[in-house]
């Protein structure tokens, strides 16, 4: 996968070979990702049984949700050791990948194994 | 990556045995009729221990992150061939390249 990381037009001005352009490894950015991936659905899904067992309802399980998220991606930035541009083409990748995917599994998490928990106890 | 899991499983054990603790309060306070306002105290440590190691666990776990720069030192081959024992410089061939050598020189 062959990219640029945001300075296309200065690096055109400065040179105009191709060989300037920053070629990353596919493989290794794939393999990254996935990384990321199974870090971020783990969380989540940990998060929800957290949350679940802590008994946020509404708003405070959804901002929750977004305290662990942050908290998981400082944490694979200290994985990254901080050099985010050796392993990532940016810090959307570590950042902001996964948060929409997992917040399924949060909130399925969240309701769904403490259903009788909340609901019939309270009944 | 084994001990990381082990404490990833650890962490998901501490979880379930806080769940169990909260059904068995909420029966409790079923029982005495009163509101649910959150979790024993032992349950909230027990439940913030369970996120630090299930945390630990899902960043050791699914493995190191590579290199993307095809430069960089991982990504790069530099390995000697594995026959270096068999190389022999002490040959003949040293008398002909000399020669060669002078020839070019003059």
């Amino acid at each position: 996968m062959a990219g640029n990381n945001g300075s296309g037009a200065s690096e055109k001005k400065s040179s105009e070979s191709l060989t300037d352009l920053p070629i990353f490894s596919a493989e290794n950015t794939q393999s990254n990702l996935k990384v990321i991936y199974y870090s971020r659905t783990f969380m989540s899904i940990i998060g929800g049984v957290i949350s679940g067992i802590l008994g946020f309802t509404g708003l405070y399980g959804f901002i929750f949700y977004f305290v662990i998220m942050a908290i998981t991606s400082v944490g694979l930035v200290a994985k990254a050791k901080f050099s985010i541009h050796s392993y990532f083409d940016g810090w959307n990748r570590i950042m902001l990948d996964g948060i929409t995917g997992g917040l399924m599994s949060f909130v399925l998490f969240w309701t769904y194994p403490f259903l009788p928990l909340t609901c019939f106890s309270s009944a | 990556m084994g001990i990381g899991f082990a404490v990833g499983v650890l962490g998901v054990l501490l979880l379930a045995h806080a769940a169990y603790s909260t059904i068995q309060y909420r029966g409790l306070l079923k029982i005495t009729e009163e509101e649910f306002s959150g979790p024993p105290i032992n349950v909230v440590v027990e439940l913030l221990l369970g996120l630090v190691f299930s945390m630990w666990a899902a960043l050791t776990v699914p493995g190191k992150f590579l290199s993307i720069h095809p430069d960089s030192e991982e990504n790069r081959i530099v390995s000697l061939p594995a026959n270096l024992d068999f190389m022999i410089f002490n040959h003949r061939g040293k008398a002909v390249l000399s020669g060669v050598n002078m020839k070019l020189k003059h």
